[in-house]
């Protein structure tokens, strides 16, 4: 039973890290409070949606169609809105409320095509699979198995080629970064595409096993949000730990208290966090803290 | 003609709660995100009063200031310990921990059922307010008072201060202000601005549930505050006008009904987006120091 708990949380927390990851990108590198985020989750979940049970598609294609698209609207953002205003150099207050402004079109945009019932992407009963007292959905599996590869892969390429480098310099110092002959606009452009796919792929997954509805995106996103601050602002890799343990807890949080609770569980975690280790369990250390 | 009274009150109500988040966000300069949290507990606390005793306007008010204001506290302890990014997101954690309070506390708040056949506002004690054209006039009367508090707080020495604040904390320190103490009273302040929107919000739909309090509603606030501009008590009336006003004009267009809820949400959107590309400072606001 334990066991059960411990491997369910772990998998929701897969899914929070991959969300975390697509916020952190852009909020480390840009000091933007990217909300348009959760609206970005939500057009990957109905894209995918459209492409499996419209156009009929693979399960597979229809997941890539949708993680393509989703980058393609998230650098579009960036270079409609983010990219101006940060070329004015405006406050973080102006660049949150475009953020919500672009959160409110992208939600809409939704509800006016595909209405505010909730949908499905498959409507089959999954089947599922017993390994010993543990048994798993057939979406957990994909959640699991696409979720660590992605994890995987990302880690792998912010060690192992020089974007990682250059986002964290470019988190550090943009304006010595610009003057070091780097450019900026091209590593936003790196910097959208990620975030974006990331955003997508973890929307695909969750909505493959629960469904959706147009007003989702918020609610995971600040869990996504929760996470990102457990692990650590400020390290890419540290979004990982945080969705892991906050998934975690939350299950085991569970096991005691009715689901209504687990927001407010989550929070008061994340205010001891702020409190008592305002840098994470891996992040750096902040001197403005 | 009820329809555009309404619109009054809801109007007036707005007004308060958005020169709540001014008194912080505006002249202090700290962002919080827990606006619909204190609007929330005022919101039950009166209800409560309303329903338990039978006061006079001005003292529950008094007692829902009071109790907002010592939850209010718990923000001020956060923006000593943290600052930034840091404050704000420790200001989300609060909005939503109440939020699950109201919604699961059900022996007390009725969670998700809410309460319902909350009691009229009895001014001075005998004159019930009944129907909405009382709720108007009454609404107006209580936004004008708090519009007069705001402006004088703002003129004062005080209101001097948390701007100093707001424009270069560590400075105002250096010059032996307390800038604890007076951050304090703000977050006070805002709170109690918040719980009194909240009261008059109760009486007058006579109806809460947690739903009325989200993230969303704090979100909205804080958006309606910055579009109106904000460290000044007109640009927070311009905010509330422009929120809820735009959205009942966008009715008159002639929009297919179908269509017409998701679009008149999405031109708020766009014009969210295109009044910090045209006026970063808001509609009437102050231009603010980097």
């Amino acid at each position: 039973m334990l066991l059960q708990f411990v491997i369910n949380g772990l998998i929701t927390g897969l899914l929070y890290s991959l969300l975390a990851i697509g916020f952190a990108l852009v909020y480390n590198t840009t000091k933007i409070f990217h909300l348009a985020a959760a609206g970005l989750y939500v057009v990957a979940a109905y894209i995918f949606y459209s492409a499996v049970s419209i156009f009929h598609l693979p399960l597979f294609a229809g997941a890539l169609v949708a993680v393509a698209a989703t980058m393609g609207v998230s650098l579009l953002v960036d270079v409609l809105v983010y990219r101006p205003l940060s070329k004015r150099q405006s406050s973080v207050n102006v660049s949150l409320i475009s953020a919500v402004g672009v959160l409110t079109i992208l939600v809409n945009l939704v509800v006016l095509v595909y209405g505010n019932a909730p949908k499905v992407v498959e409507n089959s009963l999954k089947s599922t699979y017993t390994f010993g007292h543990l048994i798993l959905s057939q979406p957990q599996v994909w959640q699991a198995v696409i979720g660590l590869l992605s994890v995987a892969a990302f880690v792998a390429f912010i060690h192992y080629t020089s974007w990682g480098k250059r986002f964290r310099a470019l988190s550090d110092d943009e304006v010595l970064y610009t003057t070091l002959g780097y450019n900026v606009n091209q590593t936003r452009t790196i910097v959208f595409l990620l975030s974006g796919a990331f955003v997508a792929i973890s929307s695909c997954l969750n909505v493959y096993e629960v469904g959706m509805d147009p007003n989702m995106g918020m609610n995971i996103l600040i869990n996504a949000l929760a996470a990102m601050i457990i692990g650590g602002i400020g390290r890419f890799e540290a979004c990982i730990l945080g969705g892991l343990t906050l998934g975690l807890v939350q299950s085991l949080v569970l096991m005691q208290l009715p689901s209504s609770w687990q927001t407010g569980v989550t929070f008061l975690i994340l205010m001891l966090f702020l409190f008592f280790r305002p840098q994470g369990i891996a992040g750096y250390k902040q001197r403005t803290v | 003609m009820n329809y555009f009274l309404h619109i009054i009150v809801l109007l007036n109500i707005y007004i308060i709660l958005i020169l709540g988040a001014n008194m912080t966000v505006g002249m202090a300069g700290l962002l919080t995100l827990c606006q619909a949290a204190f609007y929330g507990i005022g919101a039950y606390i009166g209800t409560m009063l309303l329903m338990q005793f039978d006061l006079p306007f001005i003292v529950i008010a008094l007692i829902v200031s009071v109790i907002t204001g010592v939850f209010s506290l718990l923000i001020s302890y956060a923006s000593l310990k943290l600052k930034n990014d840091y404050f704000t997101l420790a200001t989300l954690g609060f909005q939503m921990i109440i939020f699950t309070i109201l919604y699961n506390w059900v022996d007390v708040t009725k969670g998700p059922y809410g309460i319902s056949g909350i009691p009229a506002i009895k001014i001075l004690g005998l004159w019930s307010l009944k129907g909405v054209v009382p709720y108007a006039i009454f609404t107006a009367v209580v936004m004008c008072a708090m519009v007069g508090i705001f402006v004088a707080l703002k003129k004062s020495p005080y209101g001097r201060l948390l701007r100093a604040i707001r424009a270069d904390e560590t400075a105002v320190k250096a010059l032996g202000r307390n800038t604890s103490a007076a951050k304090t009273r703000a977050f006070f302040l805002s709170a109690a601005f918040s719980g009194i929107a909240g009261l008059l919000y109760a009486s007058y739909v006579r109806f809460i549930d947690p739903t009325s309090f989200t993230l969303n509603e704090s979100l909205f606030i804080i958006c309606a505050l910055f579009i109106g501009g904000v460290g000044n008590a007109k640009g927070s009336i311009a905010g509330a006008l422009f929120v809820v006003i735009l959205p009942e004009l966008l009715r008159f267009i002639g929009l297919p009904d179908a269509v017409a809820a998701p679009l008149r949400e999405i031109i708020y959107g766009l014009a969210l987006v295109v009044i910090m590309f045209v006026r970063p400072q808001g509609m009437l606001g102050e231009e603010m120091s980097k």
